[in-house]
């Protein structure tokens, strides 16, 4: 079986400074896994070669078997890959429920529709309610996305992430600057709506990491030290040494 | 659906809700019978032209407002789609025998169909950004268009511009269009339609789209969309409603000149379009009125109007970034709870001093102006229907004292209608 996303031999330099420095990954069908990393060890630049923000310098990223070199953000989203970003990237001016039916869109075939009204599609309007379900915003739906607590815009990027049906969903780091409460509750709504998905996280905060990945692997200076099972990471000699001791010291 | 929809309808989320499924008819059902009504209302053939001019100017203005405020993109040279429209409408009377066979209501398609074309052209390099490098190109390319006004005479007619005669067109229903008032018809014909087709058109995935691109081209690419195309497509829709507007003013006016391409038109729309409000649909449509007024009433008034429109304009960006319908719109919360009556008797007392401050001031610029530009010798003007000597010093005197007695009583009741913005904003008791 083709894995869902493949990295071959990836580099990516930004002027002279090598920023990831040749990753090999294969993550499975169904597999949640997660990057981690010191800060400034690359998590984000590698998120950002895959979903196309920026070509990278070497070596080939794979979908489902498909090379994206070249590609545009919007033609790889359309091959079944969508993502979160850092900082919450949603529609502030439009409503909730706005922000989740434009996620809609494409992937229930409207593409550069400009003949039917979206207010009129049942299935429009019912699939957005939905997606509002799954993410307990249902009461929010008619508010500006900007008006929402920092948890919730979190909450309506995962909504709007997956909204799309892609198969393999990015997150980049959903529980940054949230506290305990707001952290288990993502965690627990990451679980449910990516179920059945591939997933691929960054993530600093271990508790998530442990508590929701199958596979995890550790980028240091660009490059991947370890992957495996969380049980084998965290006993990996040179996990400990680069960054894990550290960061399980702290936690 | 979810059980939501059972609580309380009273609440403004669940009557928008509802709202979200139709498409208002109510305001465009009382805008038609009013258009069909003004004539009636306004006979003078100078009101009707006053109302064509509108007219053109609101569809041309909703045109841009789906660059602007639809799609974020701010163009410098929009007024060359609609001239583009409007020189090939032009011509288009003056082919005899493909004109004599096309009845002049549908010769708008045709300009439509020209804006539409070179707005292909222009959007299809022009819509990778919709920044900085948008805004140039379009500067460009207009300041290009219109100096082929006077290079491509052949199509812009040079100097003197292209005119030609409507009445050669093919009768409509015996209609030749001799008249203003039946040209008004037409007119008010077209503006109706493109106006209920620019609605529904942002109400389509693609108008969405437009307005999610315009608010985070990031996330949309992400969602699967090409922020470039949906711009691209933004662009060729308003390149076609401004041809339609050129084409209007071709049948209206009979001719068109550089004029009608150049980087002053385009910047009028803008400013139009911006003054009405960009962040609303009827935005433009108000915009469109006032400037039109301004332009041919106090035009009339006084030579200083392109004055008062640019601290109009100027004072609309800095205090009301929303504009006119902005403005308006603000109030709808008040409204909804029930408050709005309590901002009358403030609005009074802060409003009407002010304007009675800014007549006052407006008097001392006119009078400024005609010290230093009337004729030597003529010192008589007339002002708010009082005629005096400018030299005088009595009418300077009251002049001043009326300015700083009106800016003064606006400047001590304006904490007071602040207060009362504020408690008819907020709710009674409790949070909602």
């Amino acid at each position: 079986m083709t894995a869902a996303l493949e990295l071959d031999g990836l580099k990516k330099s930004f002027g002279k400074t090598e920023i990831i420095r040749g990753v090999d990954l294969a993550i499975a069908s169904g597999e949640r896994h997660a990057i981690i990393g010191p800060n400034g060890a690359g998590k984000s630049t590698l998120f950002n070669l895959i979903t196309g923000r920026f070509p990278q310098t070497e070596g080939a990223i794979r979908l489902h078997g498909l090379d994206l070199a070249g590609k545009a953000p919007f033609e790889i989203n359309r091959m079944g890959l969508s993502r979160s970003f850092q900082i919450t990237n949603i529609f502030p001016k439009m409503t909730v429920f706005e922000n989740v039916r434009c996620s809609l869109l494409w992937s229930m075939g409207y593409r550069y529709n400009f003949w039917s009204m979206v207010g009129r599609s049942r299935a429009l309007t019912e699939g957005a309610d939905e997606i509002l379900e799954q993410i307990n915003l249902t009461a929010r739906r008619d508010l500006p996305a900007g008006v929402l607590s920092y948890a919730e815009q979190r909450a309506l990027e995962i909504g709007i992430t997956i909204a799309g049906g892609a198969d393999v969903i990015m997150l980049d780091e959903p529980t940054a600057g949230m506290s305990h409460s707001e952290t288990d509750y993502i965690v627990e709504l990451i679980r449910i709506v990516t179920e059945g998905k591939t997933l691929i996280m960054v993530e600093h905060d271990m508790g998530v990491v442990f508590g929701l990945a199958d596979q995890i692997s550790v980028l240091v200076y660009g490059e991947i030290i370890a992957t495996g099972a969380p049980e084998e990471v965290r006993a990996n000699a040179r996990v400990q040494e680069a960054y894990l001791g550290a960061a399980l010291e702290d936690h | 659906m979810t059980d939501q929809l059972t609580t309380d309808p009273a609440k403004p989320a669940q009557r928008m809700r509802a709202g979200s499924m139709t498409i208002p008819l109510i305001p465009w059902v009382v805008a038609a019978i009013l258009l069909c009504l003004m004539p009636y209302i306004f006979t003078a053939n100078s009101a009707i032209t006053i109302m064509n001019q509108m007219a053109i100017t609101i569809i041309f203005a909703l045109a841009y407002n789906m660059l602007l405020g639809q799609g974020g993109m701010l163009s410098f040279g929009h007024a060359v789609y609609a001239g583009v429209g409007g020189f090939a409408c032009m011509h288009i009377m003056n082919m005899g025998d493909f004109f004599s066979g096309l009845p002049l209501p549908f010769l708008p398609i045709f300009g439509g169909l020209m804006g539409m074309g070179l707005a292909t052209i222009v959007a299809s390099f022009s819509t990778r950004n919709a920044g900085v490098v948008f805004a140039m190109i379009s500067l460009g390319v207009g300041e290009l268009i219109a100096a082929c006004s006077v290079i491509i005479v052949v199509f812009f007619g040079g100097e003197e511009g292209i005119s030609g005669d409507r009445t050669y067109g093919l009768p409509f229903f015996g209609v030749e269009f001799l008249q203003q008032v039946e040209v008004y018809y037409l007119i008010a014909f077209w503006l109706l339609l493109s106006a209920a087709l620019m609605y529904l058109y942002s109400r389509t995935p693609l108008g969405r789209m437009a307005n999610a691109v315009r608010d985070n081209p990031e996330r949309a690419e992400f969602l699967g969309y090409s922020a470039r195309w949906v711009r691209f497509y933004s662009f060729v829709a308003s390149g076609f409603f401004a041809g339609v507007a050129g084409a209007l003013f071709a049948i209206n006016y009979e001719i068109l000149t550089e004029e009608n391409l150049n980087t002053t038109q385009s910047g009028a729309i803008l400013l139009v379009t911006f003054l009405g409000g960009v962040g609303f649909f009827f935005g433009p449509i108000l915009g469109a009125i006032v400037f039109t007024l301004v332009q041919t009433v106090l035009s009339l008034q006084t030579e200083l109007w392109g004055f008062y429109l640019g601290i109009i304009f100027v004072a609309t960006v800095m205090f009301f970034p929303g504009g006119l319908a902005g403005l308006i719109m603000m109030h709808v919360p008040a409204l909804r709870m029930g408050k709005l009556g309590r901002l009358t008797v403030p609005y009074l007392k802060t409003l009407l001093p002010a304007a009675i401050g800014t007549m006052g001031a407006a008097a001392l610029v006119e009078m400024t102006f005609h010290v230093r530009h009337a004729a030597t010798g003529d010192h008589e003007m007339t002002l708010f229907w009082t005629t005096f000597d400018s030299h005088s010093l009595t009418p300077w005197l009251v002049a001043i004292a009326v300015t700083t007695a009106g800016f003064a009583i606006t400047r001590a009741t304006a904490p007071a209608m602040l207060d009362a913005w504020n408690d008819a904003n907020s709710a009674d008791g409790n949070v909602k």
